[in-house]
C-alpha cells in the first residue's frame, strides 16, 4: 500500500507545473541532506515563491487513495502551497528525533497564517504525533478562521491526540466560529454526555438571544442529549429554518430516534426536509450526510 | 479612486479606522515595523510583533477588504540598545521572507548614532542579498543631512537605487532623493511636517514621478484618511488625475511590487468584503450580522 508520503508526491506531480515540482524537489533533496535552522525556515517561506496559487483539486480516486493511505485525510481543500510545505517537513530524515520536533518547533514560532495552516495540516503525517498535542491544542486557540479549519477538520490529529477538554472546545468551537464541523474527523464516534450538554447549553444560549441555531450543532448529540436532546430537536423540527430542520432530522435519526423521525416523514409535506428525513431513515446519519447541506458548497 | 497607503501603522488604528478607510477608497496598506512609542526590552517583544504584522494584522485588514502588506526590519531608534539589536538581527531573516514582506523598513537613521549605522548596513546587506526593496525612514532633526548618509550608504552597500524608497521627506530633501534615482515618499500629518496643502505644491513642481504619499498614521495624532483627503485637494487645485492616481496609487506599487510578494493581478479585481470570517467569540465582530459580498464603494 502507498505511504501517506507517496500519495502526496502524487498528488504535487499531477496537480502543480513543472517549475513549481523543480524547486520543491531540489529543496526537499537540501532538507533531506542537512540544512541549518535557518535554512530550513527559509525553505519552508519560500515555497510561496515556487508552489503555485489556489487548491490542489485532487479527484475522487486522488481523495480516496489519500484516506486509504493515512484514514482521515481529506485533501480536498489542500492548497497547493500546503502540499508543497508538508512534503517539504517530510523530507526531514530526524523527524521521530529530538532535533526533528525543534525544527516543527522553530516553524510554528515563527509562522506566518499561511504556514500555520500547512503545519497544522501536516501534524498527522508526523511521527510521535503526541509531541505536537500541546501545539495542536494552542492551534484551536486562535480567531483566524482558516488556521481554525486546518487544525479541526479533514485530519485524524484531533481524533488521535486530542484529550476530552480540548476535543470539546474544539468540536464547540467549530460551531461558534463557523468552520465546517462536520469535517471534523471523529465526531461520530468520540461523542459523549458532556459535549451533548455543553452543546445543549449553546442552545438554549442561542434561544436566549434570540439568534439561529448553527445547523451543525445537531450533530453534536448523537446518543447522549437524553431527553432534553430530543425536546431540542422536536423544537427545531417545528421552526421556520430549513436548513436546521434539515439537520435536526439528521439529528434525531443519530440519537436512534427513528420511530419518531419515521413519524414526522408521513406528515411532512415533499420538500427539502423530507429529503432529509427519508435520507436519515435510510441508514445515511454520518457526519458526511451534512456536506450536503454546507452552504459553502452551494452556488 | 483606490488608493495605496504604503505607510501606516494599522495595528495602532481601530477598526472604525479601517470601515473609513474602506470606504475612502482604501485598497492596499503596507505597516513597516516601527516602535511602539516606547522602547521594548527583549527581543521576544519583536519576535511577537513581527508575528502580528504577517499574521493578525493582516487577517484584520483583509475583513475590510483592505490587502495588508508589511516590511520588517529593525528601526533605527532601538538598533540603539546593541545587544537587543544583535537579537533582533539574528532572526530578522525568519520574517524578512515571508509571503507579503514587500521590503526591509523602515530602517534608517534617527540620531545618526554608529549603532544606527551598524544595524543599517546590516540590513541593507541582506536586502542585497535577497533582492529586496528597503523602505527608509528619515530622521526628525538633521534630516537632510541624514537623508543624504542614508542614500549614500544604500548606494555603497550595492542597493540599486530604484529598490530604495526614501520616506518623511519635505520641500528641501526631495531634490537629493529624486536626483538620486531613489523614490521619494511623503509623510501627510495633520499639524506637524508635510500637509495635504504642501504635498500638492511638491507635485505642482516635480511632477509625478517617483513620488509617494503616505499617512505613516500610527499611535499618536495622525489620520489614516491623509492620502485619499490628499488626493481630493490635489484634484480640487487641478493636478491632472493622472498625476494624482501616480502618486496615491501607481507609483507604490510599482516601487513596491518589484518585491515579487504584491498579487498584483488579485489587488486590481473589483474588492468585496466578506466579515463571515469575523464570525467568532474573540474576532471583531461582536454579535453583529457579517457583511457578505458588499462592494467597496470605488
Amino acid at each position: 500500500m502507498s505511504s501517506p508520503r507517496d500519495v502526496l508526491d502524487a498528488l504535487i506531480a499531477a496537480h502543480t507545473d513543472s517549475r513549481a515540482r523543480a524547486a520543491l524537489e531540489q529543496a526537499c533533496a537540501e532538507v533531506a541532506a542537512g540544512v541549518s535552522m535557518t535554512r530550513f525556515c527559509s525553505l519552508f517561506s519560500m515555497q510561496s515563491r515556487s508552489a503555485g496559487r489556489g487548491l490542489l483539486q485532487p479527484t475522487d480516486a486522488e481523495r480516496a487513495a489519500a484516506q486509504a493511505a493515512l484514514p482521515g485525510w481529506e485533501a480536498e481543500l489542500w492548497t497547493k502551497l500546503e502540499a508543497a510545505r508538508v512534503r517539504l517537513i517530510l523530507a526531514r530524515t530526524d523527524l521521530a528525533e529530538e532535533s526533528g520536533r525543534k525544527a516543527i518547533d522553530e516553524l510554528f514560532r515563527f509562522a506566518d497564517q499561511g504556514e500555520l495552516c500547512a503545519l497544522y495540516r501536516a501534524l498527522a503525517f508526523l511521527p510521535g504525533g503526541e509531541r505536537f498535542a500541546w501545539q495542536a491544542a494552542e492551534g484551536c486557540r486562535t480567531n483566524m478562521l482558516d488556521v481554525f479549519t486546518a487544525v479541526a477538520c479533514d485530519t485524524p490529529y484531533p481524533r488521535e491526540h486530542f484529550d476530552a477538554v480540548a476535543w470539546r472546545q474544539m468540536v464547540i468551537k467549530a460551531l461558534f466560529v463557523g468552520a465546517p464541523a462536520w469535517r471534523i474527523v471523529g465526531l461520530d464516534e468520540r461523542l459523549d454526555e458532556e459535549l451533548a450538554r455543553m452543546a445543549l447549553d449553546l442552545v438554549e444560549e442561542r434561544r436566549s438571544a434570540g439568534r439561529e441555531i448553527q445547523h451543525e450543532l445537531w450533530l453534536c448529540l448523537g446518543k447522549f442529549g437524553g431527553d432534553r436532546a430530543l425536546a431540542a430537536l422536536e423544537s427545531e423540527l417545528a421552526s421556520q429554518n430549513i436548513r436546521g430542520r434539515r439537520a435536526a432530522a439528521y439529528g434525531l435519526a443519530r440519537a436512534g430516534a427513528e420511530k419518531r423521525l419515521a413519524e414526522l416523514a408521513e406528515t411532512e409535506p415533499a420538500g427539502p426536509v423530507a429529503d432529509a428525513m427519508r435520507d436519515a431513515l435510510a441508514g445515511n446519519s454520518a457526519r458526511t450526510a451534512f456536506r450536503a447541506l454546507d452552504p459553502r458548497l452551494e452556488n | 479612486m483606490r488608493f495605496f497607503d504604503p505607510h501606516i501603522h494599522v495595528t495602532s488604528r481601530t477598526t472604525d479606522d479601517l470601515a473609513a478607510m474602506a470606504a475612502a477608497g482604501v485598497r492596499a496598506v503596507i505597516e513597516p515595523a516601527f516602535w511602539l512609542g516606547q522602547p521594548r526590552t527583549q527581543a521576544g517583544s519583536f519576535v511577537d510583533y513581527f508575528a502580528s504584522l504577517i499574521g493578525w494584522e493582516r487577517f484584520r485588514a483583509s475583513q475590510f477588504g483592505i490587502a495588508h502588506y508589511c516590511a520588517i526590519g529593525l528601526n533605527s531608534k532601538e538598533a540603539n540598545n546593541e545587544a537587543l539589536a544583535e537579537e533582533v538581527l539574528d532572526f530578522l531573516p525568519r520574517f524578512a521572507l515571508k509571503e507579503g514582506v514587500v521590503a526591509i523598513g523602515e530602517i534608517g537613521f534617527d540620531e545618526i548614532t554608529k549603532a544606527e549605522e551598524k544595524a543599517y548596513r546590516a540590513q541593507l546587506a541582506f536586502a542585497v542579498e535577497n533582492d529586496m526593496v528597503v523602505m527608509v525612514h528619515s530622521p526628525h532633526r538633521d534630516k537632510k543631512n541624514g537623508i543624504r548618509l542614508s542614500i549614500d550608504i544604500a548606494a555603497e552597500m550595492g542597493l540599486p537605487m530604484e529598490k530604495l524608497v526614501i520616506d518623511h521627506n519635505n520641500e528641501e530633501t526631495v531634490r537629493d532623493v529624486l536626483d538620486s534615482g531613489a523614490w521619494a515618499a511623503f509623510t501627510i500629518y495633520p499639524h506637524t511636517k508635510m500637509g495635504s496643502a504642501r504635498m500638492c505644491a511638491v507635485v505642482e513642481q516635480y511632477g509625478p514621478e517617483r513620488i509617494i504619499v503616505d499617512s505613516s498614521a500610527d499611535w499618536g495624532i495622525s489620520d489614516p484618511l491623509s492620502v485619499p483627503k490628499t488626493a481630493k485637494l490635489m484634484l480640487e487645485r487641478g493636478i491632472p488625475q493622472e498625476h494624482v492616481e501616480l502618486t496615491t496609487w501607481g507609483n507604490a506599487l510599482d516601487a513596491y511590487a518589484q518585491s515579487g510578494q504584491i498579487d498584483v493581478d488579485a489587488l486590481l479585481e473589483k474588492p468585496v468584503i466578506d466579515q463571515r470570517e469575523l464570525f467568532g467569540e474573540n474576532s471583531v465582530l461582536r454579535g453583529q450580522e457579517p457583511r457578505v459580498d458588499a462592494p467597496i464603494p470605488n
